[in-house]
């Protein structure tokens, strides 16, 4: 019996190295990548965050590295994180208690922990107490989204973290710089939408498991870095010879927190599922369009968090909206059907399951659910839920 | 006419069906089953793949759709994958028309399903991850009493005072044979007692998907006679009115379940070669 797919075949060449060079830094639960970066210049600060989502062009404007930390994964043993959480409490915390406490986020010199849940509200509790010497901030993003208030207050946040990192790298945060990280960080995201873009015109093209490697690179590599990458991986990948399959074109809704294991994405395609939209590592793409890099840089990036970012359960749904969009969206990427997996024990993503299924059943797209942690390797009852999810499109539905 | 291939890979053998047309109009062209025995299993299938097109004496690129089953997910060069349960149910109704269920006995687990007049499943259950319902435990108990797997059916059948064993766990039931050989038994009545356990196990599947009607045995053990007399008395309990029945291609029933699907999405991706689509 099968447990996890297996990996593909190692590829040569230079797409090969660009995939290998992806596997490595998302393997680096070390943060090599950031001590060699840090190593070049003494006064380059790392500033870690978790997810969902931070305004990283604040950091790179102070002359910071944004480092996003998606916790172990399934490369990571639990020893001591278990002790700090309670056996309902999902399975990312434990994991980045675990990576804190044996030393592996020492790279870092500063921790951000955005607004999203309760668990990660407490981890920067714990993180205070277990990092007394470091910079931990809980980033307190807006639920109120009028301009006056919210933006007002956002705004504030943001010069509170610029003002913290400045005063770590000796860079201050000028209005001038910020426009620039603006600039950098629309390159990237327009990096990113083409792949996206790509891999929703031609999926077979972009295996799930290299497009996540493609995502969680940008997490560790400066941003230009990682724009440079991602451009050269989408050119690379039309040249090859991948064909099409025949199998259903799925969107994925619930994992953009705690990460599921690469396993699990390669037992869904194989399974049948393209993977056409998702929204794993969503903090990468959280404002799709560029952003404005003209006018008051402070002034852009609440405007565009508020207005413009991607409807996830960690943001309150003022209009509630968020059926309505998932509804829309996955008509524009032609989705066959919705695979609506969470992590196990995630509060956002299963309390907001069940209204994102009404509006599914309500246009009548097919849906099914699971849930997943990031250390899963059984996948054999996914494998036989997706699987013949895929069957029962492909044969009986609109596929 | 759609020339399709259908390869089943189960955990301890491949299996490759051929199959011309589609829409009600199908033909078995070829089918080849061979056993993977520690061997690399994509050298396996290229192997039964090649010898199936031989006998069908079709060329690989005739071929409008190639759809595997079972871990056949891992063949690179499949058009499509279709799950287990959904061509074994295929494969049963185009084997035995008549036929509204299938239980299907691989190497590693059992299942019974319960399908349409279209062979859509509408209910299915598996065993749990224990081995004892399955082929690889009867073949271990084989080698244990030293019979050769055909020889398993017919010897069974020949019981005339079947032993009891355990049927919840293997290693409990190979202690019990163990104890049964050090005890004299007869291999009849040992083999005979182990298909009872094992039909006790078969038969809660058959009733939680409420199949009624004839049944069909697919997979690996569809040929072992004592094993679907066991399953046949066990249902005999006037709470379910099914009839157990095997059929010497039912070990083929994925590959050419898989290869109907196969010639079923070539049709419905291509609606113009076929009018009136079909099953």
């Amino acid at each position: 019996m099968t447990i996890a797919a297996p990996a593909e075949p190692a590829l040569g060449g230079r797409l090969g190295a660009i995939i290998r060079r992806a596997t490595e830094l998302y393997e680096d639960l070390d943060f090599k990548s950031v001590l060699d970066w840090k190593a070049k210049d003494k006064t380059r600060r790392a500033i870690g965050f978790l997810p969902v989502y931070v305004p990283r062009e604040v950091i790179h404007a102070a002359g910071g590295l944004p480092v996003g930390i998606m916790g172990g994964g399934d490369m990571t043993e639990i020893v001591r994180g278990d002790s700090y959480f309670q056996s309902y409490i999902c399975h990312l915390p434990r994991s980045v208690i675990e990576l804190a406490v044996s030393g592996r986020l020492d790279a870092m010199d500063g921790f951000l922990f955005p607004s999203i849940c309760d668990v990660i509200r407490n981890l920067s509790g714990m993180f205070k107490l277990l990092k007394p010497d470091k910079y931990v901030h809980y980033f307190d993003l807006p639920q109120n989204f009028r301009a006056g208030l919210g933006g007002k207050f956002y705004a504030h946040e943001m010069r509170s973290v610029a003002q913290a990192v400045a005063k770590m790298t000796g860079s201050e945060v000028t209005d001038d710089r910020l426009r620039e990280s603006i600039t950098v960080y629309n390159a990237n995201r327009r990096a990113i939408a083409a792949l996206l873009e790509l891999r929703i015109e031609k999926p077979w093209l972009i295996p799930a498991t290299e497009y996540y490697l493609m995502l969680r690179a940008g997490y560790l590599l400066p941003a230009d870095e990682h724009t440079a990458l991602v451009n050269e991986y989408t050119l690379m990948v039309q040249q090859s010879n991948r064909r099409p399959l025949d199998n259903i074109r799925v969107m994925v809704r619930g994992a953009f927190c705690e990460q599921p294991p690469l396993a699990l994405l390669r037992t869904l395609e194989r399974a049948g599922c393209y993977l056409v939209d998702d929204d794993f590592v969503v903090g990468s793409r959280f404002i799709p369009d560029p952003i404005k890099a003209e006018g008051d840089p402070w002034e852009a990036l609440a405007e565009a968090f508020m207005q413009r970012s991607l409807p996830t359960a960690s943001v309150y749904d003022e209009k509630h909206q968020k059926g309505d969009l998932l509804v829309r969206r996955v008509k524009d990427v032609r989705a066959d059907g919705v695979l609506l997996m969470a992590p196990s024990f995630c509060d956002p993503a299963l309390l907001d399951q069940p209204m994102l299924q009404s509006a599914l059943e309500e246009a009548g797209i097919p849906f099914t659910s699971f849930k997943y942690s990031e250390d899963t390797g059984q996948f054999q009852v996914i494998r036989e839920q997706a699987g013949t999810f895929a069957d029962a499109i492909k044969l009986w539905g609109t596929a | 006419m759609t020339l399709t291939a259908g390869v089943d890979v189960g955990s301890g053998a491949v299996k490759v069906a051929i199959m011309r047309g589609g829409g009600g109009n199908e033909e078995l062209l070829a089918t080849c089953l061979e056993r993977i025995r520690r061997r690399n299993v994509l050298d396996v299938v290229d192997e039964s793949f090649e010898a199936a097109l031989r006998e069908a004496g079709v060329r690989r690129d005739e071929l409008d759709y190639i759809a595997t089953s079972g871990e056949g997910d891992l063949i690179p060069w499949r058009t499509g994958h279709f799950y287990g349960m959904t061509t074994h149910s295929r494969g049963a109704l185009f084997i035995a028309p008549e036929a509204r269920g299938a239980i299907d006995i691989g190497a590693l687990h059992t299942r019974a399903m319960r399908f349409t007049n279209e062979g859509r499943v509408e209910k299915y259950q598996m065993t749990s991850q224990c081995a004892s319902g399955s082929g690889q435990f009867l073949e271990n108990i084989a080698r244990y009493l030293g019979v050769s797997i055909e020889e398993i059916g017919p010897l069974s059948l020949q019981s005339d005072e079947p032993e009891k064993c355990s049927s919840i766990c293997a290693v409990l039931a190979e202690t019990d044979v163990i104890n049964m050989v050090s005890r004299g038994i007869s291999t009849p009545n040992i083999l005979r007692g182990i298909h009872n356990s094992m039909a006790v196990r078969i038969a809660g599947l058959v009733r939680a998907i409420k199949s009624e009607g004839m049944i069909l045995m697919t997979g690996g053990l569809a040929r072992d006679a004592g094993l679907i007399a066991a399953v046949q008395e066990k249902l005999q309990d006037g709470k379910s009115p099914v009839e157990v029945k095997g059929h010497e291609l039912s070990v083929h029933a994925g590959a050419i379940g898989a290869a109907l699907w196969g010639a079923f999405r070539h049709y419905k991706l291509h609606p113009g070669e076929l009018s009136g689509g079909g099953t």
